[in-house]
């Protein structure tokens, strides 16, 4: 493969699983890491060697996936009104805020207590300076004069401070807040994981058939994955004896609810559903709810509750069965959808 | 044996108690005599102050010391503390004080913290205060005291006449019920730095700006250079600014606690580095002051009124001796019982008045005016012992004055 040949057109599924296989090509072709090179131009100081419209967000994507791991790199400090990170951090006067400071040691003459900056002290020819207030020559540091640590002093309003506050300033959008204010973002370096070398063989990314294919407060699993859940349970019904039953809903309306409307519904079925119980789509029309350790009579109960629940409106028709065998499987998706569902 | 006190004697307390009594009647007459109300400022008129803090090892109070001047209720007010290289936790509490009320562990617009790299003495730690000061009065403040809420304005009020250089609060006692020795103080500084400092102040004989609770034009103290080294901070600034023509007054409206000693060790190590700081400065250093022509009557009888501080032992010693020589040897008890209870009535009247006026001391101490006398007296051992080695020279070195900082001072 390419891994430089343009994609083509058409930011669809499709193309941002192919998009992210090729990154996982080009990681791959790096040595299995991608590390962060400082540019200046990028948005947070960093961009990665890698070919793509948006490396960056398909980096952490294909990383919340377990197909790369992220190793720490560095912390960046941004602003927090445009993301930038062009950042002009200073010392401001803490009086008028200006950054026209300028960091000196104070003098103090011991003779007389007077304290002040080093340019209020007249020079001397012999090398030495001459204090304002006594009038007295100052040439030995440490037994006559001494300097009293940095301040800093504001030309713009002559106030002496020793730990002015810190200002940025972003270059970006201009605005002004105090350092501390700055948000700050961590930037890491990626590592091709086992999974991510799986699926770089395969050609394809593996969460196309694990993702779940309903958005809402649960999500519903793809056919191939909850029919592979449903051998699961099958396998521990006939080794272990555990019981296991199945609720069937099938969706009514003709032409089809929109996925947010079925979704709407499936949440209400949710809701009544224990924690370990598993959703997911067969069919066009055909849901199934896998209930785990249930015999008949609960998964009948089971039924009459949602039905209680979703009310006379409910656009789902429910059955419930216990599932003993393949054949108790067979029959009940056949009562179900005799046609063309099994 | 009839006897009696000398009619000198009798003349003297009728005298004072009459003052006590005319100032008291004034004042439940036409309180505005003694306690003129403060003038409306619009906020656009309030001039900026900064109260300047320097200590050594403060960390017990300079946290609360911090958050009293931050919150006294006045807007336009910055602290500025400066550590004086502390070797406890000084400036990490003043930085946690910081936060608490400004919110910021940086120096910011109402608190700036100094830390020094090196101990250079109390002068030194106030003169980078007032070096960093941008106000246009500043507060002079110790660690161990604590500015009251919304005395501001009051402080302020005297500073409307342009000769006032310097204003003194009225100085309250923060610990006074802790044991004997800290309300006997109480009754104390009411006496001395309330009632005295108010009579003072009428008279225009005001003779010093106390450090822990007074306020100067800030212009004044950056042309004077801040304080000199060696030397007690506030009367030596106090007599400076006297010379400088500039009138010192008090203001009892303006509160500020302080935290007294509790212990007689700590009581009497301050009493004689203060009577020593009177030695040094009026004696040796500002003596010109004696020269009634120089600096004016009033300055004069103030240098001089206190220089007569070191002899009321003497003069006691002397007035027993002399009663007893013209009354004869056994009247000598019944002098020291005279002047006993010539005492107590004075000093009982002089509370009461400045308890009417100032709302202190607290009526609870009021029963120890009968052993005041007594504590007076002992205070006057280490006040004696103090001028006396400072006359001599003895073990004069300043407790608060780093060596490398004593030795390159002039010799007061």
């Amino acid at each position: 493969m390419n891994i430089r040949a343009p994609l083509p057109d058409g930011p669809d599924d499709a193309w941002v699983e192919q998009r992210r296989v090729r990154l996982l090509q080009q990681i791959s072709e790096l040595g299995g890491t991608i590390l962060p090179a400082g540019e200046p131009a990028a948005k947070h100081g960093y961009r990665f060697d890698a070919a793509g419209p948006d490396v960056d967000g398909d980096l952490v994507a294909l990383a919340k996936l377990n197909y790369l791991e992220t190793r720490f790199f560095d912390r960046v400090r941004l602003c927090p009104r445009c993301d930038g990170h062009h950042l002009n951090v200073r010392e401001v006067c803490p009086t008028c805020h200006s950054a026209y400071l300028t960091s000196e040691g104070l003098f103090h003459h011991f003779r007389c207590g007077y304290v002040g900056l080093p340019s209020e002290f007249l020079p001397e020819p012999d090398g030495g300076v001459r204090c304002p207030k006594c009038n007295k020559g100052m040439h030995h540091l440490g037994t006559e004069y001494d300097r009293l640590g940095k301040a800093f002093a504001c030309h713009s309003c002559a106030v002496v401070s020793e730990n002015p506050p810190v200002e940025a300033v972003c270059l970006g959008c201009g605005a002004r807040m105090p350092a501390g204010d700055t948000v700050s973002a961590n930037v890491f370096s990626y590592l091709l994981t086992s999974r991510g070398a799986e699926a770089l063989r395969s050609g394809r990314l593996l969460e196309a058939e694990e993702q779940p294919v309903l958005a809402g407060d649960a999500g519903v699993f793809r056919r191939e994955m909850i029919l592979e859940f449903i051998r699961h349970q099958m396998q521990r019904q006939q080794q272990l004896g555990e019981p296991f039953s199945l609720l069937l809903a099938t969706w009514l309306d003709g032409d089809g609810a929109a996925a947010d409307q079925r979704g709407a519904w499936l949440d209400r079925v949710r809701r009544c559903l224990r924690s370990v119980d598993l959703v997911g789509q067969l069919g066009d029309r055909l849901y199934v709810v896998t209930l785990a350790r249930a015999k008949g009579r609960e998964a009948e109960a089971l039924r009459r509750r949602i039905e209680k629940e979703l009310g006379p409106t409910s656009p789902l028709s429910l059955s419930a069965c216990e599932i003993k065998g393949e054949k108790d499987l067979a029959v009940a998706l056949a009562a179900v959808l005799p046609s063309q569902e099994n | 044996m009839e006897s009696t006190a000398p009619s000198w004697m009798m003349v003297t307390w009728f005298a004072v108690v009459s003052l006590t009594i005319i100032v008291c009647l004034a004042y439940l007459a036409r309180p505005a005599l003694v306690r003129p109300p403060p003038k409306l400022r619009p906020n656009q008129a309030q001039p900026m102050i900064s109260v300047v803090i320097a200590g050594r090892n403060e960390s017990a109070t300079i946290g609360h010391c911090i958050q009293a001047a931050l919150r006294c209720g006045y807007s336009n007010l910055e602290v500025i503390f400066v550590d004086d290289n502390s070797s406890d936790d000084s400036v990490a509490i003043a930085r946690r004080a910081a936060l608490a009320v400004t919110g910021s562990r940086y120096d910011t617009n109402r608190l700036r913290i100094i830390p020094s790299p090196r101990r250079n003495g109390k002068a030194s730690s106030l003169n980078v205060g007032i070096r960093m000061a941008r106000g246009e009065f500043i507060v002079i403040h110790d660690a161990d005291s604590k500015i009251q809420y919304g005395i501001m304005p009051h402080w302020l009020l005297p500073f409307e006449d342009p000769q006032v250089g310097g204003v003194v609060a009225s100085i309250r006692v923060d610990n006074s019920t802790a044991n004997l020795l800290t309300r006997l103080q109480e009754l104390e500084y009411a006496l001395k730095f309330n009632f005295g400092r108010f009579i003072q102040a009428k008279l225009g004989i005001m003779p010093i700006i106390t450090g822990m609770g007074g306020i100067f034009r800030g212009e004044v103290l950056r042309r004077l250079g801040g304080f000199d080294s060696g030397l007690g901070d506030d009367s030596d600034l106090s007599t400076m600014l006297l010379k400088q023509r500039f009138k010192l007054t008090f203001s009892h409206d303006a509160v500020v606690w302080t935290t007294v000693p509790e212990t007689r060790a700590h009581l009497w190590s301050q009493r004689m580095r203060w009577r020593r700081n009177c030695v040094k400065i009026r004696v040796s250093k500002h003596r010109d002051m004696f020269l009634l022509g120089r600096y004016g009557f009033a300055r004069a009888i103030i240098t001089i009124g206190l220089v007569l501080k070191i002899l009321p032992p003497i003069a006691f010693v002397i007035a027993i001796l002399w009663t007893t020589f013209v009354t004869g040897l056994l009247s000598y008890p019944e002098v020291v019982t005279s002047l006993y209870w010539i005492v107590v009535p004075l000093v009982f009247v002089r509370l009461l008045v400045i308890r009417e006026i100032s709302n202190t001391p607290k009526w609870i101490n009021f029963p120890l005016v009968f052993i005041f006398p007594f504590y007076t007296l002992w205070l006057l051992l280490p006040a004696v012992y103090a001028e006396w080695a400072e006359l001599l020279r003895i073990g004069s070195k300043h407790p608060y004055v780093p060596d490398h900082v004593w030795e390159e001072i002039p010799w007061w």
